[in-house]
């Protein structure tokens, strides 16, 4: 018997080709959908480009940094290749065996993978955490091989930033490293552009200038950003070869600096353990040859970021190996600032044999005002008195000028301002960070609220103590004007985008040649005649050729030539009061830092001056006791060789010769 | 009786002599879409020679399909009618033991260990409720069908399993399970008037469900679909490198193992869930309506099938595993393609993955039997 359906394919059937036309329309819809996502993507390449923005990753290059040379070419701070490895935590299994693994390629200790491991650990789980640097090659090679089953670890061949004279430019070079967390704040803060270099700093290869030049001159050196298009799966991973198109970076101009190496290493050694700061200027042209401070510290731990004990080590010492003392150190003057002072009282109408008879100390305005000398100088005129110091006939002659006139030939002479060291960028934060000194006068004593002016504060002011504050920077200023008598300024840059050559410095205005010769005599006098205070200093060793006129080595066989000579004053700036007692017979009890600061300025050669330096020395004691044979070690070398006079190497050449060179 | 009637058909005797008598397209349609499974796991597999997949899915298949033919020549409808109460019992009770000592797998407690086995009743649901159904239909007299009081205990049937599947939560089995009863109460006859007004009820259900019955990442997941949210990287990410894939794939795609979003691994889920995409990157819209061509085929065979048969029982049944295959295959599609929300509901037959595989060849095992058995009727019209 055959039974049908009871509907007999009525109802059923209906509905079921109705159900059908439902699934099939369904269907079509899915067809149909997918024809409108390509036809979208034919039109507008909508999914194409978010594919291909998928696929690509976009890397940013980061640009070669300028190489900073000095004045012939030497470099100072350069890029070199730099062979690493580091892990992504988060992508490592056993933080331990792999950094094992990795200490074990590189022969390190179980201490070292304990505070890799905890690094890791503690850093985020996302952000390379670089565990060596500076590998050797089969060590790269080694760990490179082993990356398959190294997971997480990455092997760069990178380059970085380097400084392969350490501690000896580290002042005024200063270093780069990376963008610190305020950094990035701080553009993040400027908008939708400031998002996008944010996310250029956040790229664990850009460093950025934190100090001295590297930091002044920034944007010239840093060179601009190229990118190139990597494939990549969904975890960021390259796969394959890099197919994308690629924008090569912008290097970063370079930079020929007035410094010269050879001699900036010397003055760095010739401090020794000592703290302080040495300046050495070609008077002509302004060049800055040595801008040394003591101690130094090594610009490389900073490029990689620097570990929390070194950075304590440096920044705790009371040496102060951080600090550019040469333009952020300010110090008395003390006697230093006698030629200001004759100068000033010179252009008051002090005649030219103007005497006073010293006995040792000035009673004034109801107390006594020491000489150094117990005993006193006896009579002595301007010259006498600067080439003894006397502090005597300087308080005399203080108030024969006045202070607003001893101020007004202090400024001439170059105190109280900063200067540009010809960087081409007038607002940035390293010259900001130069300190401007004090030069006070009665309106700047007004003006903080100290009241009328006295004259026992000129009295001080005469023998440069007080309330005036100067720089080593401004000290050798000072003494290059003094050798020329013109506006002499300062420069670090000697070429380099934007850098224009030194002008020719014009006279100094109002400045009586015969009042700048009398005080240049008695600075003559200092190293050179009986009863100067830097004998000591006098003899650099050199002497001149009576022919040809060439300065050598001074030796048994030239004694018959005339020595070469320099001209100079010690200063001595006190730290706090050291009774006449303690001072001289006891002065090594006396704790290093409440010693004096020792400084000495001179220039030379005396009969062709071309070279002014400047020496502080802190807590050194008298200025010629220490300050004066750094000074002479330094004038010694820098006459020898006379840097101002040798043809220094142009960028174009030192880029030609880098092309030349395979890297 | 039953063996003189399967003498008379077909003159010839045996079991072997049925095999010509097979449904060969729908057996046909059933292993090309299984190969183009092995294909993509494949290319899943690309760059790795010792990958199992491909061939874990060719011998699945391969062992699912002649359990299918054995089932098909060896179980005539009547049994499949037999057990249909007793499946469906034995289905409740297991879901219930899921509720009670269920295993919790990635937030969901869908599994019941048995032994060294684990399984999920709900699959087994999705055929039960469709056996269960056809049988009611088949028992009921003539003309209480399209009546309300008499749709009440189906719908009791329809939706004891779906509540208990949604709590899992397993809101694609759900899905699945109620539009599998609803097309064949649908099929069976109900009045239009209730139709109408039951899908106005699950539209306002839907809208309750959304605010009081979902998960959060359910909820999330159409909030994105609905462009109430914009999450690329999180319940968005997925339908997103999609949609990528597949519009970027043009005509004739990338070529086979060359898709960037699959072989890169931007596209997640690509062998299960995901896997149309990856066949549409691969080989563009010729692949993918290719596939969609396969699947309309081989339900149009089944539709056949259920309309050929001569009982209730047989139609509503291998109707009932048509919309099942139809209800897999338009969710899945239409979730790849961003049409509908994230459901984790898989491609059947290309998919990676067991538990699909049986019950879609367990489903067509039902279809092949009512076929090739179609004209073995008797009694109340099922085989006595």
């Amino acid at each position: 018997m055959t039974t049908v359906k009871r509907d007999a394919g009525g109802i059923f059937n209906r509905r079921a080709v109705l159900l059908s036309g439902v699934a099939f329309g369904g269907l079509g819809a899915v067809a149909l959908r997918m024809a409108q996502l390509q036809a979208t993507d034919f039109f507008s390449g909508e999914w194409s480009e978010q594919a291909r923005e998928n696929r690509f990753d976009r890397r940013v290059v980061t640009p070669p940094r300028g190489v900073l040379y000095d004045r012939f070419g030497v470099e100072l701070a350069t890029t070199r290749r730099d062979l690493r490895v580091s892990i992504i935590p988060e992508d490592v299994d056993d933080l331990e065996a792999t950094i094992g693994a990795i200490a074990q390629v590189l022969e390190l200790d179980d201490a070292w993978i304990r505070r890799r491991v905890r690094e890791a650990r503690n850093g985020k789980p996302y952000e390379p955490l670089l565990l060596r640097q500076s590998l050797e090659w089969d060590q790269f090679a080694i760990i490179n091989a082993r990356l398959p089953e190294l997971k997480g670890v990455i092997a760069e061949d990178t380059e970085t930033r380097s400084y392969p004279h350490s501690l000896v430019f580290a002042h005024p070079i200063g270093y780069v490293a990376k963008p610190t967390q305020r950094e990035i704040d701080r553009v993040l803060a400027e908008g939708s552009e400031g998002e996008r270099r944010a996310i250029y700093l956040r790229n664990p290869d850009v460093r950025l200038g934190k100090a001295g030049l590297e930091r002044a001159l920034e944007d010239m050196l840093h060179g601009e950003a190229g990118w190139r298009l990597v494939k990549v799966d969904a975890n960021g991973r390259p796969v394959g070869e890099d197919t994308g198109s690629q924008n090569p970076p912008k290097p970063g101009a370079g930079v020929v600096l007035t410094l010269d190496a050879d001699l900036q290493k010397r003055a760095m050694e010739a401090f020794g353990e000592q703290a302080g700061s040495a300046i050495v200027m070609d008077i002509v042209t302004g060049d800055i040859l040595v801008m040394a401070s003591a101690p130094g510290f090594d610009p490389n731990l900073f490029v990689n970021g620097i570990g929390q004990a070194d950075f304590d080590e440096l920044n705790l010492s009371d040496r102060h190996p951080l600090y550019h003392k040469a333009v952020t150190g300010t110090y008395s003057p003390g006697s230093t600032f006698k030629m200001m002072v004759g100068i000033a009282a010179r252009r008051a109408g002090m005649p030219e044999d103007w005497a006073v008879s010293c006995p040792g100390y000035f009673p004034f305005g109801g107390r006594n005002f020491h000489c150094w000398r117990r005993g006193g100088h006896g009579r002595v005129d301007m010259h006498g008195a600067i080439k003894g110091s006397c502090d005597v006939f300087f308080y005399r002659a203080a108030l024969y000028a006045g202070a607003e006139r001893i101020a007004q030939v202090a400024r001439e002479f170059g105190f109280g301002q900063r200067y540009d060291l010809g960087l081409p960028r007038q607002d940035n934060a390293f010259l900001d960070s130069m300190r401007q000194g004090i030069v006070p006068d009665p309106a700047w004593w007004r003006s903080i609220g100290r009241g009328q002016w006295t004259d026992g504060l000129t009295v001080n002011f005469g023998i440069g103590q007080g309330d005036l504050q100067v720089t080593p920077i401004q000290l050798a200023v000072m003494t290059a004007r003094l050798a020329s008598g013109r506006t002499v300024a300062p420069r670090l840059i000697r070429e380099g985008p934007g850098v224009s050559d030194p002008p020719v410095f014009p006279s100094i205005a109002g400045l009586d040649p015969a009042h700048l010769a009398q005080a240049r005599a008695g600075m003559y006098g200092v190293s050179n005649e009986g009863g100067g205070t830097a004998l000591s200093a006098s003899n650099i060793g050199l002497v001149r050729h009576p022919e040809t006129r060439q300065i050598m080595q001074a030796s048994p066989e030239t004694a018959r030539y005339e020595p070469v000579r320099i001209a100079g004053k010690t200063g001595t700036a006190q730290v706090r009061a050291i009774t006449a007692a303690t001072r001289g017979r006891h002065y090594s009890t006396i704790e290093w830092k409440y010693r004096d600061h020792g400084l000495f300025v001179c220039f030379g050669p005396w009969d062709d001056p071309r070279y002014a330096c400047a020496v502080v020395v802190e807590h050194g004691g008298a200025g010629s006791s220490v300050a004066g044979p750094i000074a002479k070690v330094i004038m010694h070398d820098t006459i020898l060789k006379d840097p101002a006079r040798m043809q220094p190497r142009t960028l174009a050449q030192l880029q030609a010769q880098q092309m030349g060179t395979p890297a | 009786m039953t063996v003189s009637l399967s003498s008379a058909h077909g003159g010839r005797s045996g079991v072997l002599g049925k095999m010509p008598r097979l449904n060969w397209w729908i057996i046909t349609a059933l292993t090309v879409l299984a190969m183009i499974g092995v294909a993509m796991h494949a290319s899943v597999s690309a760059g790795d020679a010792t990958a199992l997949k491909p061939l874990t899915h060719g011998l699945r298949f391969a062992a699912l399909l002649c359990i299918a033919i054995g089932v098909a020549l060896f179980v005539p409808p009547r049994t499949w009618y037999l057990i249909a109460y007793p499946l469906y019992a034995t289905t409740m009770l297991l879901l219930i033991g899921v509720e009670l000592v269920g295993e919790t797998r990635m937030g969901a407690t869908r599994w019941l260990s048995i032994g060294p086995m684990s399984l999920q009743p709900s699959e087994i649901m999705k055929i039960a409720i469709v056996l269960a159904l056809a049988r009611y239909y088949e028992d009921l007299r003539p003309g209480r069908a399209p009546t309300l009081l008499w749709s009440v205990p189906a719908l009791l049937l329809v939706g004891a399993p779906v509540a208990l599947v949604m709590h899992q939560p397993d809101l694609g089995t759900a899905t699945l399970i109620a539009m599998a009863g609803l097309a064949v109460m649908f099929l069976a006859g109900l009045r239009w008037r209730y139709i109408i007004v039951a899908m106005s009820v699950a539209a306002a259900s839907a809208v309750g469900a959304y605010y009081f019955a979902l998960h959060d990442y359910q909820r999330a997941r159409i909030n994105v679909f609905l462009g109430l949210a914009d999450d690329p990287l999180g319940e968005g990410y997925h339908v997103l490198q999609s949609k990528i894939a597949i519009g970027s794939a043009g005509l004739t795609g990338a070529g086979w193992r060359e898709g960037s979003q699959s072989q890169g691994d931007f596209l997640p889920e690509k062998d299960t869930d995901f896997i149309f995409t990856m066949i549409v990157e691969e080989f563009g819209f010729v692949g993918g309506f290719g596939v969609i061509a396969v699947f309309a085929f081989l339900l149009w065979k089944a539709v056949e099938v259920a309309t050929r048969a001569r009982t209730s029982f047989g139609a509503l049944a291998a109707a009932g595993v048509a919309a099942t295959l139809a209800c897999y295959v338009l969710i899945n599609t239409a979730m790849v393609t961003g049409l509908v929300p994230v459901v984790g509901i898989p491609l059947p037959l290309i998919s990676y993955g067991g538990t699909a595989m049986v019950t879609i060849m367990a489903g067509f095992a039902i279809v092949l039997s009512i076929d090739l058995h179609r004209d073995q009727t008797g009694g109340r019209g099922i085989l006595w």
